[in-house]
């Protein structure tokens, strides 16, 4: 049957926005990667409880010891989320119906990045409270500056998170090659949102942070457009 | 395809040949030795060159990465996969040494330096391009998807520097800037002389390489020819 | 205007590694035509068929679509052609309902709604339009492909073995389907191994093999014997396994 007149595409911001908001409502509909991620960050933070015996927690404080903890339960999380967002494409090689519809590539790239985001946002609002409860330390009271500093750092994360991880769906690895991908690249990001975070829990002014915070904010616009530039090239075949 | 027969290696290797031996000469013996660390400081006529290739070697590698897949020819893949290796073996170079030095200089193998960290991330960019590549489903997938890391590593080597540099405050660097005037006149020639040798021995490196594997994908072209009649 | 091929390649060759899994193919489809493209494993069906979507680039040949190179203008020429093959390119855990919703708004449609509808009752699937794509018989699903292949009305539709795993009354109700989109007048390009299939949908047949094509006829005066003698006298010689299909 035929439809009135030929459409004449999405456009960049609608066609990422219809991306992202199919990768979340099938997320939300099996929790997959979220229930995963939780679980794993879970996991991580018992580790590291066992790591470091009560005595070493209370001698170093929150300050010390969280920013750290909490950078590696976010990456890890991620990385594990960021690759199953490639995954749901392989099952039934949907992506070759995304690579078909007429969108710029750029936007497939923002419209997954945007729902990686989002899913790892969901996650660090889980673990935050749960890192206060472990690391006994007052998260009401820096609850602001938290929120700026953990959001700021994760789109850094999402953005080369969804990048290489697509990457690596093309040669067909998971996790492991994301991993060795992400962690020397974001390098810069985790550096500078240990910091920060750590300064938040000093409760010291943010303003003390506000270099960290403008390399992360200037890697997070670089890497946006040097993966909007890229993209076409990783999904080609 | 034509332009790497065109590239100049011959020259370029005899004059690496050499010159090398004199920069040995020049390192070890024309140099004078170092008052307070003795004879260790002389691994700075290896070091730093090696340092400063591997970085050029990373221009080299976006440049050939933006190339390749604007044009999609295969030379610039060529390039891009030569300065990768390469720039990992002097990479390598530069990690070796540096701890040598930093062992009788600081007391310690290895500090969280600003140049020493960077360098460590980007032997770990390197050898995650060439993981990429080996995984790879074909050549052109390997080009492609090397060349999009490529540029990504350029772009982030600048700022892991930065990063870690305030990260870890400044720690004495014997090159730096405003130190330079401190060098002995004979130091210095020494230096120069064996920046200029090394970077001839990248050039030669690159220019072989990049020939074999012009020189084998012809060959792979050949045998595709007569695998058909 | 009408007379200007949809379709036209000249010397389309790919080549994987050492083997040219596409060499040296013409081809020249005019609007509303019907192809069906014959072939056994490896004889570059599959690639083909990725090339004439613009999803893989050739080594070498060129390619027109509507009159102009996809790769000066993809936008255009992905707005105009659509593909259906043994993959289904849903989203299991979506709704029947959601994934034309989705894959409309993808290609723009500003009633993505009504359209997604529409569809699924001229499939037969408004019934099951709620319910996760996941809990589809295989035939049914590949109802709700075709109904996502259509979604921007293409002029063109690419088939990659649309048939297989469908069961005989799945497969000849999706026959049926396809019957229907070639009469609204789009041009239809089939790769399948069925030979009857292929007669039965298309004008015109050709039979690829070891990437070129080995011959070419009219359905009307070709009947399943001679097609027969012909294809099995062509690919007499199957090529090593495990080539690009």
């Amino acid at each position: 049957m035929r439809a009135p007149g030929a459409p004449a595409g999405p456009g960049f911001l609608r066609g990422a926005l219809a991306v992202a908001a199919k990768d979340l409502r099938l997320e939300w509909r099996t929790l997959e990667a979220l229930s995963a991620m939780a679980l794993f960050s879970l996991i991580v933070l018992v580790v590291f409880n066992f790591a470091f015996d009560l005595s070493t927690v209370r001698r170093l404080g929150a300050a010390r010891l969280v920013p750290g903890v909490l950078w590696i339960t976010f990456s890890f999380s991620g990385i594990v989320g960021f690759a199953r967002s490639f995954q749901i494409e392989r099952r039934r090689d949907s992506l070759t119906a995304l690579l078909l519809a007429p969108v710029d590539r750029g936007a497939l790239f923002a419209g997954k990045a945007l729902a990686n985001l989002a899913a790892l946002l969901a996650l660090e609002a889980l673990v935050l409270p749960l890192s206060a409860v472990f690391f006994d330390y007052d998260l009401l009271a820096v609850l602001g500056p938290m929120l700026l500093v953990v959001g700021l750092h994760t789109i850094g994360l999402a953005e080369l998170g969804t990048l290489f991880a697509a990457v690596a769906a093309r040669v067909g690895r998971g996790e492991a090659l994301l991993a060795t991908l992400l962690f020397p690249a974001a390098s810069p990001v985790l550096i500078a949102a240990v910091r920060c975070t750590s300064a938040v829990l000093d409760g010291s002014d943010l303003a003390s942070a506000s270099r960290w915070m403008l390399v992360t904010a200037g890697f997070d616009g670089l890497f946006f457009f040097v993966a909007l530039l890229t993209f076409e090239h990783v999904l080609e075949d | 395809m034509k332009a790497a027969g065109r590239l100049p290696c011959p020259a370029l290797l005899l004059a690496t040949a050499a010159l090398m031996p004199a920069a040995l000469w020049m390192a070890f013996v024309y140099a004078p030795e170092e008052k307070v660390m003795g004879p260790v400081q002389r691994i700075f006529y290896f070091h730093v060159p090696s340092a400063a290739v591997t970085f050029a070697s990373v221009l080299v590698l976006a440049v050939a990465s933006v190339a390749h897949l604007t044009t999609r020819r295969r030379i610039w893949d060529h390039v891009a996969l030569a300065a990768t290796e390469i720039g990992l073996v002097f990479c390598t170079i530069v990690l070796v040494t540096g701890p040598i030095w930093a062992k009788s200089a600081w007391g310690a193998w290895w500090t969280w330096e600003a140049r020493l960290t960077t360098t460590l991330v980007l032997w770990l960019l390197l050898a995650a391009i060439l993981m990429v590549r080996g995984y790879a489903e074909s050549r052109e997938q390997a080009a492609r998807l090397a060349a999009v890391l490529g540029i990504v590593a350029a772009l982030d080597v600048p700022i892991v520097y930065k990063a870690v540099d305030w990260w870890r405050g400044q720690h004495p660097v014997v090159f730096g800037r405003g130190r330079e005037a401190a060098l002995a006149p004979g130091m210095l020639v020494a230096f120069l002389f064996c920046l200029v040798v090394f970077f001839l021995l990248y050039a030669s490196l690159l220019c072989l390489r990049v020939r074999l594997l012009d020189l084998r994908e012809r060959a792979r072209d050949l045998s595709d020819l007569l695998g058909e009649r | 205007m009408t007379d200007e091929p949809i379709l036209e390649a000249r010397g389309l060759t790919k080549r994987f590694g050492s083997i040219a899994a596409v060499d040296g193919i013409d081809l020249e489809l005019r609007r509303g035509e019907s192809l069906a493209v014959f072939g056994p494993n490896g004889a570059g069906k599959t690639t083909l068929t990725r090339i004439l979507t613009s999803t893989l680039r050739p080594t070498s040949g060129t390619l027109r679509i509507a009159g102009r190179d996809p790769r000066e203008d993809e936008l255009r020429s992905r707005r105009i052609l659509g593909l259906i093959s043994h993959q289904t390119f849903l989203y299991d855990d979506l709704s029947a309902r959601e994934n034309l919703v989705f894959f409309a708004r993808m290609h723009g449609l500003r009633d993505a709604r009504e359209r997604a509808d529409a569809l699924l009752a001229s499939v037969g699937l408004g019934e099951r339009a709620d319910d996760p794509a996941g809990t589809f018989s295989r035939g049914m699903q590949q109802r709700l492909a075709l109904a996502r292949c259509l979604v921007h009305d293409p002029e063109i539709v690419f088939l990659d073995e649309p048939f297989t795993g469908l069961d005989p009354h799945a497969a000849s109700l999706f026959r049926a389907a396809l019957g229907r989109i070639r009469s609204e007048g789009r041009t239809l390009f089939l790769v399948t191994h069925s030979l009857a299939e292929g007669l039965e949908l298309c004008e015109r047949w050709t039979i690829l093999s070891a990437g070129r094509i080995a011959a070419r006829g009219r359905s009307e005066e070709t009947d399943r014997a001679a097609l027969e003698r012909e294809y099995f006298l062509r690919v007499g010689k199957p090529r090593s396994p495990g080539a690009v299909a």
